[in-house]
């Protein structure tokens, strides 16, 4: 038994799919901004995949650094999107992305 | 001489293949739950609870500067933003749960478990300072030395969200449509 490129692609794409399933299928805008959130670290997961299994040893870094990348505009957007989700709240005393349809 | 060097080969050490197995397993079902859990603070804990599996993760596979800016940086910050965000809006009250009732007791087992796992798996393996950092090593000068612009514009971009997010919460909001005005109000 081994784990390798594939066992992490997949798990990689799982969280991904959680991720894209938060954003269009709840309407919180915390969960929505979570949602995103596993979607930039699925898509770290797989830089730093690539970089230990599958770019060979000169360039086993290069996947380190983008994950490291990724991550800090993760924090970014999340810092952004909290923010909006906290003028959605004073707006509508509620986290709901539709609370004004009535 | 080969572009990419030697291919590194998966990993075969049992008790690194289970602990890999073990986080991926719980880094799916901590990020299902943080999306379908009702409860926000639930929610945030479960997603606090994913970037800690994330960085776990990290541990086997990547630099130890990875893990530790995951870990330290990103985990934490995530979940200040989150827990501060619920702070200042809906509020957290302190929790109802005693401190010695079984709710505490359960969630302290389970915690022991897993730091147990994590010892075991360090005992029985040389892992991560004979895996992980002694296969990469040399993230920090790859990143000042390679990628010095991406470090730059990570700044820029760091250093204007953080701008931005602050203009937006100390903004003045707009009425809603409903409510009749397209008008900004200004708050004095």
């Amino acid at each position: 038994m081994t784990a390798g490129l594939n066992l992490v692609l997949m798990a990689s794409a799982a969280l991904f799919a959680i991720g894209a399933f938060a954003l269009v299928a709840r309407r919180s805008a915390i969960v929505m901004v979570l949602g995103t959130q596993f979607m930039f670290a699925a898509c770290g997961i797989a830089f730093v995949a690539f970089g230990r299994f599958g770019l060979g040893a000169k360039n086993q870094n290069a996947g380190a650094a983008m994950a490291l990348f990724a991550g800090a505009v993760a924090v970014t957007e999340l810092a952004v999107g909290l923010a909006m989700a906290a003028i959605v709240y004073r707006e509508h005393r509620n986290f709901a992305l539709d609370a004004d349809r009535g | 001489m080969p572009l990419i060097g030697a291919l590194p080969q998966p990993i075969t050490s049992t008790p690194l293949v289970f602990f890999v197995y073990l986080v991926l397993i719980l880094l799916l079902g901590s990020a299902l739950a943080s999306v379908l859990l009702r409860n926000t603070l639930y929610a945030v804990g479960a997603f606090a609870a994913s970037m800690v599996l994330v960085a776990l993760l990290y541990l086997a596979i990547a630099p130890f500067l990875l893990v530790a800016i995951q870990l330290l940086v990103f985990t934490t910050v995530s979940a200040a933003l989150l827990i501060g965000l619920l702070r200042a809006t809906t509020g957290l009250r302190t929790s109802s749960v005693g401190r010695l009732s079984p709710q505490w007791i359960i969630g302290a087992a389970v915690s022991a478990a897993v730091l147990a796992l994590v010892g075991v798996v360090l005992g029985a393996t040389s892992w991560p300072t004979g895996f992980c950092c002694g296969i990469i090593v040399g993230l920090g000068p790859v990143l000042t030395n390679i990628y010095p612009v991406g470090l730059a514009v990570l700044a820029v971009i760091l250093a204007s969200a953080a701008l931005g997010s602050g203009l937006l919460l100390i903004a003045p909001t707009l009425p809603s449509p409903a409510r009749g005005g397209g008008s900004r109000t200004v708050r004095r």
